[in-house]
């Protein structure tokens, strides 16, 4: 007979501690609540804020959200309420998301760098998103899916020693796919690994499959399914995203565009001379902090 | 009784169908045909979801002023739901009608501007001719009918009442009920409304062999049964979803159970669409980093449906599941396409018979029969034999004075949400 055995709640706290060690998210319980609240046919405000309120940091980080010029608000935010009305629940259930996705990498190194430059892109996908209303893409998810995109990097670095090499040379590969690269050497790759991730966090469809085919130069070029076209617009829109802040400041460089640019141009409809002009315009959502 | 809908100043459903039946009367006394023509918005749920109720109303009301002017002296429009307009149209034959609902799919397509964003709606569309004497409310069941028709082709569609094998009611009914459940499972899989639930399998001397990882759905307060669900999710490509994420929420669990303590195998089932499939390896891979467990704590219960036909790209996967570490077991034995060639074929250390022989026994002599021989070969076969759905202590009692190795069953335990399963284990540990 074990005496020791631990109770439900020492569980979920050996499970959470678990979970920092391992720095690997699988969705949290705080969402979870959320997402059901959020999904009914009248959701009760006071209870999501809350969810909300129940995690000091996560009520810090959202009421910054809101109040980021991406979002518009007019008036300034003060409280989860005043944020949760300001940015709509399907928004605020996106970016609660993105929030603790952010939260729970904690303990991989240089993690920092990599999520101000996936926030970065979100940014921009979201405002590309507003910006080519005739995409039909929903900013919020453009937002989303760049955040979530390479959320696949840091479980491979925590776990795979040899990762950051491989990294390295797939960042650096001009000719083959980056998915090519890792799979040649690994047993599986950053955008399988991010699409399970996603699947797990109740993304939707559209946005898990735009994050398992990100690299697939062949799935861009397609004009049938699969994937979605709302995927691929997904893919197009923040690999341009990602161009776009990698020319002005000059961080994170890979080889993506040489190998997925005309594809995703052809994609949102957009030619090379219109594409400076853009740069112009985007200068002032890339160089924002968030 | 109000007749008018408010927001359009169309007739509304009461409305549409005194129409209706005073348009059949004319039509039987004058010897004169008219049409029905359904018209549905494609994905009209999505608009009111994304950009609330005010937004969806605004589209309504823009398509509503869209289609006043071609329909003036052609038709009687009316709005019988939400997204969901019929057309009355006095003298119209088939053909007529058919070039009508191409006009009106044509003006329901043209670019709505809503705030920043514009949108391109589809319509699905179905068109009835009144047959004579025919009862109003069949002739609109007719050509709702073939607006159903229109809608399971994929949306942005036309199809004509007669044109095309619509299903009897029976069909059209379980039809509906399939895409209703399909619409349930998306709105599932963005909303938290998938789980898995946890089957504890004892061995013959009390220890846990394994737990079976269930897939559970719940939708706004309802449970969806996984006879229902799992079907229709297989037909449309979502099981391979459903499989990826049991196998993430399975390894993630069987680590939680590590981490308190419990060195339980967890048991996944994996879909045929899944193995048949270059990348499963893949993804199994992805489930085992992202928790970190150790791959001889999962094992994977391979169906039935997967010996329709084992292809180059299934052993492969089976060869490298094996290589990962972990477990395979074969599901429901003994029935469907399962046969003794694949015990041979199939490296699995684990054969699960059906609980078709279960349930008939202890009077079942012959059942009882299979089951000896089966466990017989399959022991034989280094395998380790689990009997399912044993429901009293007579079962039991037999199937293990048979050979069986272990049980599953509601007799012992009925699945259970992950935390009842933490508390259920201790206990037992416990007891022991």
């Amino acid at each position: 007979m074990n005496l020791h055995a631990p109770t439900p709640t020492a569980v979920d706290q050996m499970v959470e501690k678990a979970v920092i060690d391992l720095g690997i998210p699988p969705c949290p319980a705080i969402l979870n609540r959320f997402m059901a609240e959020a999904r009914k046919d009248e959701p009760d405000y006071q209870r999501l804020a809350s969810i909300i309120c129940s995690d000091v940091s996560l009520s810090a980080s959202l009421v910054k959200t809101a109040n980021s010029p991406y979002f518009g608000a007019r008036q300034r935010v003060r409280s989860v309420n005043d944020a949760l009305v300001i940015l709509g629940l399907n928004i605020a259930s996106r970016a609660v998301a993105g929030i603790i996705l952010r939260k729970s990498f904690p303990t991989v190194p240089n993690m920092e760098r990599f999520w101000d430059a996936s926030s970065r892109f979100a940014r921009v996908s979201g405002w590309l998103a507003q910006r080519f209303g005739s995409l039909e893409l929903a900013p919020e998810d453009a937002y989303t899916y760049g955040l979530f995109r390479d959320c696949g990097i840091p479980v491979l670095l925590k776990r795979l020693p040899s990762y950051e090499s491989v990294l390295h040379s797939a960042n650096n590969e001009t000719g083959l796919d980056f998915t090519q690269i890792e799979d040649a050497v690994l047993p599986t790759n950053h955008a399988i690994v991010g699409c399970v991730l996603a699947q797990s966090w109740w993304l939707p469809e559209e946005i898990c499959l735009a994050i398992r085919h990100h690299h697939d130069r062949s799935v861009l070029a397609a004009t049938t399914s699969p994937p979605p076209l709302l995927s691929r617009k997904l893919v197009a829109v923040t690999q341009l995203a990602e161009h776009l802040v990698q020319q002005q400041l000059g961080i994170s460089r890979t080889q993506e565009w040489g190998k997925l640019g005309a594809s995703c141009l052809n994609l949102l409809d957009i030619d090379e001379s219109q594409m400076e002009t853009l740069a112009l315009e985007a200068a002032p959502v890339i160089a924002a902090d968030e | 009784m109000n007749s008018v809908d408010s927001l359009t100043g169309f007739l509304n459903r009461f409305g549409c169908f005194h129409t209706a039946m005073r348009l059949a009367a004319e039509a039987t006394g004058n010897r004169q045909t008219f049409a029905v023509i359904w018209l549905d918005l494609d994905r009209f749920k999505q608009i009111n979801e994304s950009f609330g109720h005010l937004i969806g109303d605004e589209v309504i009301e823009n398509l509503a002023t869209r289609f006043r002017p071609c329909v003036i002296g052609r038709a009687e429009i009316s709005r019988v739901g939400g997204d969901e307009f019929v057309l009355l149209a006095p003298g119209f034959n088939r053909e007529q009608a058919f070039q009508f609902a191409v006009e009106l799919a044509g003006i329901v397509q043209e670019p709505l501007n809503i705030g920043s964003l514009t949108l391109r709606p589809t319509a699905s569309i179905g068109v009835a001719i009144h047959e004579p004497n025919e009862d109003p409310l069949t002739l609109l069941e007719r050509a709702d009918h073939a607006m159903f028709a229109a809608k399971s082709k994929g949306g942005n569609n036309i199809v004509c009442s007669g044109d095309e094998p619509i299903p009897g009611r029976l069909g059209i009914s379980l039809a509906r009920e399939e895409l209703s459940i399909e619409s349930a499972m998306h709105e599932a899989l963005e909303t938290g409304g998938f789980s898995l639930h946890y089957q504890p399998i004892i061995r013959a001397n009390g220890e846990i062999e394994a737990v079976e990882a269930l897939m559970r759905c719940k939708l706004n307060g309802e449970n969806i049964s996984p006879m229902k669900f799992i079907p229709v999710a297989e037909k449309t490509g979502v099981i391979i979803r459903l499989g990826e994420f049991s196998l993430l929420q399975g390894a993630m669990h069987a680590r939680a159970l590590q981490d308190a303590g419990h060195e339980t195998k967890v048991a996944i089932n994996v879909s045929r669409a899944q193995l048949v499939s270059p990348a499963f390896t893949q993804a199994l891979h992805a489930a085992l980093l992202c928790s970190n467990v150790r791959p001889g704590l999962i094992e994977l219960e391979l169906t039935e449906s997967l010996f329709m036909d084992i292809s180059d790209t299934v052993q492969q996967n089976l060869k490298e599941i094996i290589a990962t570490g972990v477990g395979l077991s074969i599901d429901d034995f003994g029935t469907g396409y399962s046969c003794l060639a694949n015990l041979k074929d199939i490296p699995a250390s684990k054969l699960k018979l059906d609980r078709a022989f279960v349930t008939v026994l202890p009077e079942d002599r012959r059942a009882l029969s299979v089951v000896k021989a089966v466990t017989q070969l399959g022991h034989e076969l280094g395998m380790t034999i689990v009997a399912e759905g044993c429901e009293n202590q007579q079962q039991i009692d037999v199937l293990l004075e048979a050979g069986v190795d272990a049980i599953q069953g509601f007799f012992y335990a009925k699945p259970m949400p992950d935390s009842e399963l933490l508390i259920w284990l201790k206990a037992r540990s416990n007891k022991i």
